[in-house]
């Protein structure tokens, strides 16, 4: 009997421990494996896989839209060695977009609102729950990270006023809010000359982004300032190995089997789907995603332009047919579709089936034309 | 200063040395056990990320400042160039960072210290009894007590206590006291509060252990899987993360059970020669003494 009401209690208190958890997190719409690595994560023993960033993000907005400014204040439990930070809010979201997007700092946000850092971090070093740092480590880590490869020699004073009573310097440091990124001129065309192959790579960057529909932290996914700001550093493509610089390409290019396709003998035009392929992208295929169709992993090779070679269930009850620009009038709407277009040949029609020969598209029409 | 008195100490070394008189003949393991070792389950320690460390240096200036050592202007702990040499802690600096290159990767920089052992080789070396363990952690000495015999420094399995040489008449031992008076106040340690990435995590043992495991866990390429110092040595307060070998930052490789003290050693060795350790110790140990009281009554 004792037993069973300890194990009723027991099982009762674990049922408290994970209801509590979940009710923390009731506007999750996340899977719990996304983040905990057992079934049953309780507040003892949560336990965390690492964070994984870029998935859990959910709010987003333009780097515009965020605060221009923001004062990081003074902590509890410290001395006042220095003043508080203006932190450029506006510039850093602005050179964020070429390094790893908001989520670079903004690593945990469910769905509401933007989670101050302060929301988790504790500003008091002296805490009970350790397993994340306190505010003032954490805002650290995070600045130093680029500050430092930024200048090697970072100081304190790059980012703090020193506070006055602790001598040394007292100025007090000047409004970022008005600073920005200036914005980054995005290049045409890129033309590569390769050392490891004859020819050259053109890469025509606008079509990456304008047609291909490419974010900028799709491939510039850890860019640092110094990649653009600092002369002759490590970071330059020229100083990228043969994997580095084919990495970028990777996720859409096979770079490993088809040399060919990019590495050619002269410049080359720019990608247009009809003239490249013969493939005109109407107003229903242009908005496609390229993987929609060129299925991701098996590289953009050719397909099949009829339109049942992608569209498998396509049929008469399911197809709208005016977005071909012909409306099917009452009596031709019941038909299948293989009663007019033959031998799965959509381009083609056949009015012979059931009418008299001399009866032809387009003169005769099953319908009415749409105005496009 | 001198506050023991002179028939104190006279008892003192006579206990130790009767103990160890008596026990080394029969048991001579038992010298080890410490005079105020209470190891509490809620202990704390500091658990040092050196994969997080930047290498600023704010702990070292801290740490002055917080005992009273001249620590000069904190701007003045930018200066890098310390690194290009390996340096220990000393009478003036009880802490120092080191930077030491590893391969493939940045150099890493390394906050050094007392290990503040659980089993401390200090404390069972020291033969007037001026280290104990304290129940929050901390190994802290008694410069009143200390005769300058420099045993913990032989017997330190980390070479970390110091002496100030500059004073030769009246030797004092230094070193790292995990702030034992700030802790006592409720206060962080003066580096652990100013770390400014949080690279020293301040709290009880047991969490820090959880957390050390956890870290190591969740981020595999991070970090080797060795807490440096969960086991060494018997266990200590102070721990290390790190991604590379800790012989990297050159660690002694040490074994799990507890540092001899050294008085042990030493024991044995007098015993080889037949010289009855009571009559040795009181007579180095009285020398000692004298000197040093003289010496402070001197000055006074
Ligand atoms: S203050 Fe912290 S980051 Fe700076 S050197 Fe010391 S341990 Fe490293
Ligand atoms: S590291 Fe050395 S000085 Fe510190 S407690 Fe251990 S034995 Fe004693
Ligand atoms: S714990 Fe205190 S004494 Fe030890 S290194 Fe840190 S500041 Fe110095």
């Amino acid at each position: 009997m004792k037993i069973k009401i300890i194990s009723v209690i027991i099982l009762l208190l674990l049922f408290v421990n994970v209801f509590h958890a979940q009710s923390d997190h009731k506007n999750f719409d996340f899977n719990c494996s996304l983040c905990h690595e057992c079934e049953n994560p309780t507040k003892i023993d949560p336990c965390l896989k690492s964070c994984p960033r870029h998935e859990i993000i959910t709010v987003h907005h333009t780097a515009q839209q965020g605060p221009k400014e923001i004062i990081l204040n003074k902590f509890e439990g410290i001395e006042d060695i220095f003043e508080p930070v203006n932190f450029s809010h506006r510039a850093h979201s602005e050179m964020s977009s070429m390094a790893g997007g908001c989520e670079m700092c903004h690593h945990y946000n469910p769905p509401g609102s933007i989670k101050k850092c302060s929301d988790c971090h504790e500003t008091n070093r002296m805490r009970t729950d350790l397993s994340k740092p306190d505010l003032k480590g954490a805002f650290h880590r995070q600045c130093i990270d680029c500050h430092s490869i930024w200048d090697n020699d970072v100081k304190c004073a790059d980012c703090h006023a020193e506070n006055a009573t602790e001598g040394a310097q007292s100025a007090t440091k000047e409004s970022y809010a008005e600073s920005y990124h200036q914005p980054v001129v995005e290049p045409g065309r890129i033309v590569y000359e390769t050392e490891e192959m004859d020819g050259v790579v053109t890469f025509y960057h606008n079509d990456h982004v304008n047609v291909f529909g490419l974010q900028c932290n799709s491939c510039h996914k850890s860019e640092s300032c110094a990649r653009c700001h600092m002369e002759n550093n490590v970071l330059a493509d020229a100083n990228r190995d043969l994997e580095e610089k084919h990495a970028v390409c990777s996720s859409c290019h096979d770079v490993d089997n088809d040399c060919e396709s990019c590495h050619k003998e002269k410049i080359v035009e720019g990608f247009n789907h009809a003239r490249s392929t013969g493939f005109n992208l109407n107003e229903y295929h242009g908005s496609v995603e390229c993987e929609d169709c060129h299925k991701a992993g098996k590289g953009f090779k050719g397909l099949k332009s009829e339109c049942s070679s992608c569209h498998k269930d396509w049929n008469s009850s399911n197809f709208d047919h005016s977005v071909t620009g012909l409306m099917l009038d009452e009596i031709h709407i019941e038909n299948d579709c293989a009663d007019c277009h033959t031998e799965g040949v959509y381009t083609s029609q056949n009015c012979e089936n059931c009418h008299d020969p001399d009866i032809k598209y387009p003169d005769s029409k099953p319908g009415t034309l749409k105005k496009r | 200063m001198g506050s023991i008195k002179r028939r104190d100490f006279i008892k003192t070394v006579t206990a130790v040395g009767c103990t160890a008189a008596g026990l080394s003949a029969v048991t001579p393991k038992k010298l080890n056990a410490t005079p105020e070792n209470i190891l509490s389950k809620d202990r704390y320690g500091v658990l040092v990320d050196t994969t997080v460390c930047i290498g600023c240096r704010r702990c070292e200036w801290a740490c002055k400042k917080a005992h009273g050592i001249e620590a000069g202007s904190i701007d003045d702990y930018d200066d890098k160039s310390v690194f290009q040499e390996e340096r220990r802690p000393a009478h003036d600096s009880y802490t120092v960072v080191n930077s030491y290159d590893v391969p493939n990767a940045e150099p890493v920089t390394v906050k050094v210290q007392c290990m503040h052992c659980d089993q401390p080789a200090c404390v069972s070396a020291c033969i007037v009894g001026a280290f104990s363990k304290k129940e929050n952690g901390a190994v802290i000495w008694d410069e009143s007590k200390c005769i300058g015999c420099r045993y913990c420094l032989v017997a330190c399995p980390f070479q970390v206590p110091t002496f100030d040489y500059h004073k030769a008449i009246e030797p004092e031992i230094r070193k790292c006291d995990f702030c034992y008076e700030r802790t006592s106040k409720g206060q962080l340690p003066a580096c652990v509060e100013i770390c400014p990435v949080e690279a020293l995590t301040y709290g009880k043992r047991s969490d820090l252990l959880q957390i050390a495991h956890d870290r190591i866990h969740r981020n595999p390429d991070r970090y080797i899987d060795h807490i440096l110092g969960e086991t060494e040595v018997g266990g200590t307060s102070w721990m290390y993360l790190s991604k590379t070998e800790f012989s990297n930052y050159n660690f002694p490789k040490l074994g799990n059970s507890p540092a001899p003290g050294v008085s042990e050693s030493i024991q044995h060795g007098i015993f080889a020669y037949f010289v009855p350790p009571i009559a040795l110790y009181a007579l180095l140990g009285g020398i000692m003494y004298l000197t040093k009281e003289k010496s402070t009554e001197e000055e006074k």
